[in-house]
């Protein structure tokens, strides 16, 4: 019994999750960085004595892979348009909603939640149909108005832009509900103190609420950014990379080449460079925060 | 005290990790007992000493397996066959899983064009010292084509068990309107064919050509005399053979004959008004015809691709092959026995209307009556299997992304086959 003494216990409770940490996270990342240096492929994986390391080859042979380059462009690309609608979209929609008073609101909080909840492949077949160029919702409403055809999977941009109102569509969802919460966790007491000084609503949200919230903003900001960096359900399930790569984000690149072409090392070295871009401005962004507060 | 209390903690720790190691051990020792003792392990059926194999399939057909596979039990009652059922889609990453843990199935139905890349990675067994010992493995009872698919190297990997070609969907009564009674024969009727019946109207084409299709470019350019590949290996993709085929197939897209992006499935386009009366497909769309569009019977018909120096059509279908890490070959030998047998090979024709690779089964009458068959039957001697390299999945995929770029952004043809020649010849050297 001596061993459950106050200083030892601590370790007790964290240890199965470290240990589940270690054996779920960290031990692959580092088979993967040690595989990152291999040339391992499908032979490789049957018999371990035909890997040959080959230094920092399948680093320098992806930096040079213009495909590559291509995804590393397209993932900017979302990350940078992805990230701030989502913010701001899920933002705005938690404030309108924490507007309404009446029953109607817990409707819409439902409804705006149910495409985070609901499975990608189903999302994928609705609106693959959505975007249809012939059959399609969009285009059908397009033409109603006297509008022309948009390619929306067909063009490199275009197709892009419908990954990202897609991933838009799934992901405002969750976080609105992170922000809802925080939302609701502000003391009324600021915003009566406010009334009676004369403030009206918008400045109460601007001069109250965002910056109370700034805490679940950083939040969704770090996971936000963290999920549009590895970008890959969408273009997986609606385009394929295509057209012309322009929808391949660096995540499916990775996945085509592991699992289609059976390239370990070489996808792994992809992986690895994701990784640190993950980390790199994941860091950036708790010093900005830390330098914030 | 301190330090007592510091070693009880990294004891208690250890004997969490050790907890945790033996559940992961543990089913591996499992794994090895099977190995050294065949019977006792998990792969064997509880009562008495029948032999469980298991049998991977993939798509349709491994819903329809199970009722031969119950047949099979009936004539080896010793053996009990379990059918595992994979969708196409990750049934590539499930081997890829089963390879790496060294167990998985005992028989495994092979994609053709995954024949290489499973048989060089030592995933499957040779089968060159069983195919004398079975008659029914003999490589004349099969097509050729279908033979080709089963060998890497100079060694058989695996058993042709249905196999596949292309040829051309038509809508007889269209292209009869367009001055064409019969399906075109050469490559000069196709384009015109296809160009007459676009010219119907607006929003109407004449011929689908799917750009995600891996071999279609090299099917064609194998009509248009193009060995792909040199005696030494080369790529040839830039020679002039391959050349003019992507030509011609670009043309069809120049001139509205092809559509690009319509969205349509291929039996939306087909049916109808026939936006798309013309397709080259495989054998599976007569079902989908069928079942899709039934009062289109009557109204379409197929036939050998139109020819310029031959009508050399790609062939495909699954063979079945041994998984390497197996403690029942002779069994999984067995059932392979049963299913390359010319009445199996019937009935599984008439179960999932695949095409047999056995040659005497096309006996059939479902075969023989039918025109459709007939004329498949006809391109099936015109039909050669993609190179069985392992990097040919990584080449015809680089090869769609250099198509996509010549019709879609118009590059320059020349220039970038020859781009794709060198990343081709690159991509065999690895």
């Amino acid at each position: 019994m001596k061993m459950f003494t106050p200083r030892s216990a601590p370790w007790f409770f964290i240890a199965p999750a470290l240990i589940l940490l270690f054996l779920f996270s960290i031990l692959p990342i580092l088979i993967a960085l040690v595989i990152s240096f291999t040339d391992m492929d499908l032979a490789g994986l049957a018999d371990y004595s035909g890997i040959r390391f080959v230094g920092l080859d399948n680093y320098m042979e992806i930096l040079r892979d213009a495909s590559f380059l291509k995804a590393i462009g397209n993932t900017i690309f979302y990350v940078a348009f992805g990230v701030p609608f989502v913010i701001l979209l899920s933002l705005s929609v938690a404030l309108l909603i924490n507007f309404g008073k009446s029953r109607v609101f817990e409707i819409f909080r439902a409804a705006f939640y149910m495409p985070s909840v609901t499975n990608v492949v189903a999302v994928a077949v609705v609106w693959s149909y959505l975007y249809n160029p012939s059959l399609g919702l969009f285009n059908t409403i397009l033409n109603a108005v006297g509008l022309p055809d948009v390619r929306w999977l067909q063009d490199p941009v275009t197709a892009k832009i419908s990954l990202i109102l897609l991933a838009l569509w799934r992901a405002v969802g969750l976080n609105m509900l992170i922000f809802l919460a925080a939302i609701k966790g502000i003391p009324k007491s600021y915003y009566e103190a406010a009334e009676l000084d004369g403030a009206g609503s918008w400045k109460q949200i601007l001069h109250i609420t965002i910056p109370l919230l700034r805490f679940a903003i950083f939040f969704v900001s770090v996971t936000t950014l963290i999920g549009w960096l590895q970008f890959f359900e969408e273009p997986f399930v609606m385009t394929d990379g295509g057209p012309l790569e322009g929808t391949m984000s660096v995540a499916l690149f990775v996945y085509k080449n592991g699992f289609q072409f059976s390239e370990f090392g070489y996808a792994a070295a992809g992986s690895f460079i994701l990784f640190f871009a993950i980390i790199t401005l994941t860091l950036l962004q708790f010093r900005l925060q830390r330098r914030e507060d | 005290m301190k330090r007592n209390k510091r070693i009880a903690f990294f004891a208690g720790l250890l004997a969490l990790m050790l907890i945790l190691a033996g559940c992961g051990g543990s089913s591996n020792g499992k794994n090895g007992n099977g190995g050294n003792s065949g019977n006792t392990s998990g792969n064997t059926a509880p009562s008495g000493d029948k032999v469980k194999i298991s049998v991977w399939a993939m798509g349709d057909e491994a819903k329809s397996l199970p009722t031969v596979a119950e047949e099979f039990m009936k004539e080896h009652p010793n053996i009990v066959v379990d059918v595992q059922a994979l969708p196409w889609s990750n049934a590539h990453d499930k081997l890829l899983t089963a390879v790496a843990s060294k167990s998985g199935p005992d028989v495994v139905q092979m994609g053709t064009t995954w024949m290489a890349e499973f048989a060089s990675a030592g995933a499957l067994k040779d089968l060159t010292p069983y195919v004398d010992q079975y008659p029914e493995f003999a490589s004349d009872q099969f097509y050729e084509g279908a033979v080709g698919t089963t060998k890497f190297g100079d060694k058989i990997y695996g058993i042709p068990w249905y196999t596949e070609t292309r040829f051309l969907y038509y809508r007889s009564d269209l292209l009869a309107e367009a001055g064409y009674p019969e399906a075109p024969k050469t490559w000069e009727e196709l384009r015109d064919a296809a160009k007459k019946l676009a010219d119907r109207g607006e929003g109407k084409y004449g011929l689908s050509i799917d750009m995600n299709e891996q071999s279609l470019t090299f099917m064609f350019a194998r009509q248009n005399g193009s060995a792909l590949l040199g005696e030494d290996g080369k790529p040839l993709f830039n020679q002039p053979e391959f050349k003019e085929a992507v030509e011609y197939l670009k043309g069809f897209f120049e001139d509205g004959s092809a559509p690009l992006d319509l969205g349509l499935d291929t039996v939306q386009g087909f049916a109808g008004e026939g936006i798309v009366p013309m397709f080259i497909s495989g054998p599976w769309m007569i079902n989908a015809i069928q079942s899709q569009a039934p009062d289109l019977e009557g109204k379409w018909a197929v036939a050998p691709l139109p020819a310029k120096k031959n009508n050399m059509s790609v062939l495909g279908g699954s063979n079945l092959a041994v998984f390497e890490y197996t403690k029942h070959p002779e069994e999984a030998l067995a059932f392979i026995q049963y299913m390359s047998k010319k009445e199996t090979q019937m009935k599984w024709n008439e179960l999932t209307k695949s095409l047999p690779s056995n040659i005497a089964a096309w006996e059939a009458p479902l075969l023989k009556e039918d025109p459709k068959y007939q004329a498949i039957q006809e391109q099936l001697r015109h039909s050669e299997h993609m190179p069985m390299l392992v990097q040919w999945e990584k080449i015809a995929q680089t090869y769609l992304e250099s198509f996509e770029r010549i019709v879609r952004a118009d590059a320059d043809i020349q220039a970038e086959l020859d781009a794709f020649n060198a990343k081709a010849e690159q991509i065999l050297s690895e």
